[in-house]
């Protein structure tokens, strides 16, 4: 995919683990917790190799109680540790919010801006074929409630950046990565494919125009955005020239560089992996309009997971899942 | 011991007091939210008073006045957080069922069952310091059949962390009957978890105390957990406005015969301390409160402009 191979061309995951490693090294208060992130190092190997670069204890093989090692991130936080949390699927989020949205997102405020939560919650969204409960995305859920900042990286070199932004942060950040990113090695992408080996971190809170184009702007983020450049790429044979914009966080969401974008091709697309009604594509048309008013849109389409589970058959999820060729074709008919 | 109760007394004292200018606070309307009181409890509070210190964590309950005042953090701003002043504690963005003292590590949350799993964090925390500091999450007879205590249990007792839970048994989930919905106690399950578990009159401050102090020691020597059950009664409804129809008329009367306070001033009194030396105690508390609510009353509310501070440092640019 990329014009010349990347330097390195390891997975997602293994920029990821190298993220969380560097950070761990250069910060003592850096806790991991979570199912198979030590003996294993992750199901999808993002933690490999910590627990013995580290120890059992500061990489802690938690029982499945999710509801406890999550708990345990608010105390090590006001204990002044600094603990990343790896809630496996984040499909499983269901047993544990409580301890994320009552407690980690809340703390700061409650105590009146005087206990601070820096706490990560690590963890793997997206379809890969799982089905119902193990393919959903669930950033509009997180970024729904307040208290904290939600990453879903495109690249392997935003995977390894913004892990270490996250690690850096004294907000709670829920980080999410994709499944089908994560096993993916960096000659696989067409942007962000070269990782430096040393420290870095992306800024949260910033979009990054990943393509260049003058006549309809994509905003996605996460595995969406490897479709959006694979459409846009497809449609430039076929005289349409797409701007493809990686949100790369949802909160803060970059409104200002997605504006700037549709004021100039007055055309917006939004795809998002995550369920559509009441979520990042409503919230981002709605501030784009806001910003720009009414006149400063001439077409807005979004695509999403139109308020259906994922299905099992290859077939049905193709058919609620956004690809490139649903993208395509929705530019398509903006365009014309 | 007659000194050791009289100074129980003394605190039972100043936690009633304190219950009582929160119910001040609820008639006159300055408390304009939920209120649970721990008025019948308070021996429990006594009892753990003094045995912590500053670098042991507690993490309490929606009822959490006691515990508060227990582990030491100062009663004006506490005070001044439930009247939802901008002096208090939390700079009244929390109120009463989230007060938060940092540098005693005091902490709560209104969710019941969501103590323990932070506990269990600064009892990690503690393991991972290489310190002898403990930490005691505090749940009710209702808590205790979340599966957040049986989750953090478990993990105390299979690494073996310093955390004390401490069960305020009222036999009371809001209306339902504890004891008729569990299939056992709280201390008859502490073998499941290698915790060890001790059952005391939660009426008898020195009790309390004896029992607490117990499980602290026992975690600060690095053997784990404990469950601490205290038995007890809540003499008014969950919170103020519950009408409490779930107890007989009878049943609530005869709540006074539990009450831990004249309790300890018969015991007392019976030991050859004077009722005037007694009634001493009892004003020293009001007269404290008295002030205190005084000093609460004279600060101002919040500034509504503040209310979008402190949701993150860095800002979500979201819309206002």
């Amino acid at each position: 995919m990329t014009t010349s191979a990347p330097t390195r061309n390891l997975n997602v995951s293994s920029y990821i683990a190298e993220a969380i490693r560097l950070e761990m090294e250069a910060d003592d208060a850096i806790v991991v917790l979570g199912e198979d992130v030590g003996r294993q190092g992750g199901v999808f190997g993002s933690t490999r190799g910590l627990q013995k670069r580290f120890g059992d204890r500061r990489v802690l093989d938690t029982p499945i109680s999710e509801m406890a090692f999550t708990g345990m991130g608010v105390g090590l936080a006001m204990s002044g540790y600094r603990p990343m949390i790896e809630i496996m699927f984040v499909d499983f989020i269901g047993v544990c919010l409580e301890q994320v949205y009552n407690a980690i997102a809340k703390n700061r405020y409650m105590s009146g801006g005087n206990v601070a939560m820096p706490v990560v919650i690590k963890t793997a969204g997206g379809c890969i074929g799982s089905a119902a409960q193990h393919s959903q995305c669930l950033w509009g859920t997180f970024a729904h409630l307040p208290g904290m900042h939600v990453v879903a990286p495109s690249s392997p070199y935003d995977a390894k950046g913004l892990m270490a932004a996250a690690l850096q942060s004294d907000d709670p950040v829920v980080y999410i990565e994709h499944k089908a990113l994560l096993l993916s090695k960096s000659a696989d992408f067409a942007h962000g494919a070269e990782v430096p080996k040393e420290r870095y971190t992306v800024p949260i809170g910033e979009a990054a125009t990943v393509r260049d184009g003058g006549d309809v702007t994509i905003a996605t983020l996460s595995a969406n955005v490897r479709d959006a450049l694979r459409a846009a790429e497809e449609l430039s044979t076929e005289g349409i020239d797409v701007e493809v914009i990686d949100l790369r966080s949802v909160v803060p969401l970059d409104t200002a560089t997605v504006a700037a974008s549709v004021a100039r091709t007055r055309r917006l697309l939004v795809v998002d992996e995550d369920y559509l009604s009441f979520g990042l594509s409503g919230e981002l048309i709605t501030r784009v309009l806001e910003t720009l008013g009414p006149s400063g849109i001439e077409v807005v389409r979004r695509l999403g997971v139109a308020d259906v589970p994922i299905p099992a058959a290859r077939s049905l999820e193709e058919a609620v899942v956004p690809g490139a060729t649903a993208i395509a074709e929705a530019v398509r008919a903006m365009a014309s | 011991m007659s000194n050791q109760l009289h100074e129980h007394l003394a605190t039972m004292l100043r936690i009633r007091a304190f219950e009582e200018a929160c119910l001040e606070g609820v008639a006159s309307g300055e408390i304009h939210g939920e209120l649970h009181t721990a008025i019948g409890q308070e021996a429990i509070g006594a009892g753990m008073a003094g045995v912590l210190r500053d670098d042991d964590a507690l993490v309490s309950t929606h009822r959490n006045h006691a515990h508060a005042l227990a582990k030491g953090v100062p009663l004006v701003p506490m005070l001044a957080e439930i009247f939802e002043r901008a002096t208090g504690l939390c700079g009244g963005y929390g109120g009463h069922m989230h007060l938060f003292d940092r540098d005693r590590l005091f902490s709560t949350t209104g969710i019941v069952g969501a103590t323990l799993p932070v506990a269990l964090g600064h009892a990690y925390a503690m393991v991972l310091d290489g310190s002898d500091a403990v930490a005691v999450g505090v749940t009710g007879d209702g808590g205790v059949n979340t599966g957040g205590f049986h989750e953090s249990l478990n993990l105390a007792g299979a690494l073996a962390l310093p955390l004390v839970v401490l069960v305020e048994n009222n036999d009371l989930a809001i209306s339902v009957v504890s004891s008729e919905v569990s299939a056992a106690g709280s201390v008859e399950r502490a073998p499941a978890y290698a915790a060890r578990g001790q059952r005391v009159d939660g009426t008898d401050p020195v009790a309390v105390e004896a029992a607490f102090r117990a499980a602290v020691d026992h975690a600060r020597a690095g053997g784990g957990p404990s469950i601490v059950e205290a038995t007890c009664h809540r003499f008014r409804g969950h919170y103020e406005g519950d009408p409490d129809l779930y107890r007989s008329a009878e049943e609530k009367d005869a709540l006074t015969a539990h009450d831990p306070i004249a309790r300890a001033r018969r015991l007392l009194l019976a030991d050859g301390a004077t009722e005037a030396e007694l009634d001493e105690l009892a004003t020293r508390a009001r007269t404290e409160l008295e002030q205190a609510l005084a000093e609460v009353r004279a600060a101002p509310a919040p500034d509504p402009a503040g209310a979008h501070d402190h949701v993150t440092l860095l800002p979500t640019g979201g819309p206002r």
